[in-house]
């Protein structure tokens, strides 16, 4: 594996495991998620770089289109349990809970 | 050359442990600020410029932003920095765990796989990353209609999202 690949790698797992581990705050988990896309679109530029498959160089473009419309919807679900809750804490979204 | 893509790279691997290790939003958004501008010196070393910018004007310009202005949602008195132990203590796990990981690979690492020597294969008149996004808006027209559709649609479920008065998911006001 090489460096640069092993980087985007454990640059996304870690942000994986940020996003699944032990947080108090609904806004830390959804800048782990904006992390995760971030290695995504490095990964995917580096990709059509390292190749010169410069027809490759659409797809990092797309998938921040899509990665945007993800952030705002997340944030529009942290404001409405703001709004609702009275705080963004983890955990009171405990409706659900057995 | 290989040393700066090095420092790079350490650096990106530092910011999302940074953001990983459950501190305070404030400062997790300001460890994503520094592996984006990381991660675009990065793809600057390889030869990708035009991606590097679209990167720090959408991404940093645009997104973090609006999650910065979020952050006011997160507001506490005494908000946990990398000094607190629990944020420490998840600074440190994560460290041993790339270091372990590394441990398998580095080995195997020598001094020329660090950036890729021909970024100019040939002459040419089209710059590599941009002849490619402008692909685009030629063959990939379809692709960009649906993601323009996409992008609409987001707005209206945000709208949707926060409409409050017990339609939506606000339930309080």
């Amino acid at each position: 594996m090489t460096p640069t690949h092993f980087t985007i790698s454990s640059a996304f797992l870690l942000g994986m495991m940020g996003l699944a581990f032990h947080r108090t705050h609904l806004l830390s988990a959804l800048l782990c998620l904006e992390a995760m896309m971030l290695a995504l679109f490095i990964a995917l530029s580096l990709w059509s770089l390292q190749l010169d498959a410069t027809g490759c160089s659409t797809a990092p473009m797309l998938m921040l289109a899509f990665s945007a419309c993800e952030a705002s919807a997340g944030l529009a679900l942290l404001v409405a349990t703001a709004r609702t809750h009275g705080t963004g804490h983890m955990q009171a979204l405990n409706l659900l809970q057995c | 050359m290989a040393y700066i893509m090095l420092t790079l790279l350490i650096g990106m691997v530092l910011g999302v442990i940074s953001v990983a290790s459950n501190p305070s939003p404030y400062f997790a958004a300001l460890g994503l600020v520094l592996v984006a501008g990381v991660g675009c010196v990065v793809l600057m070393g390889h030869g990708g410029s035009f991606l590097s910018l679209v990167l720090f004007l959408i991404y940093l310009g645009g997104m973090l932003v609006v999650f910065a202005y979020c952050a006011a949602l997160a507001a506490e008195p005494y908000p946990e920095a990398w000094g607190e132990w629990s944020v420490l203590g998840s600074v440190l796990g994560y460290l041993l765990l790339v270091v372990g990981a590394g441990s398998w690979f580095w080995g195997g690492w020598y001094e020329g796989m660090w950036v890729p020597v021909d970024e100019l294969i040939e002459f040419s008149v089209v710059v590599a990353d941009s002849g490619g996004v402008a692909l685009m808006y030629s063959l990939g027209g379809g692709l960009l209609v649906v993601s323009a559709w996409v992008l609409l649609l987001t707005l209206l479920v945000v709208l949707e999202l926060t409409r409050g008065l017990a339609r939506g998911a606000l339930r309080a006001v």
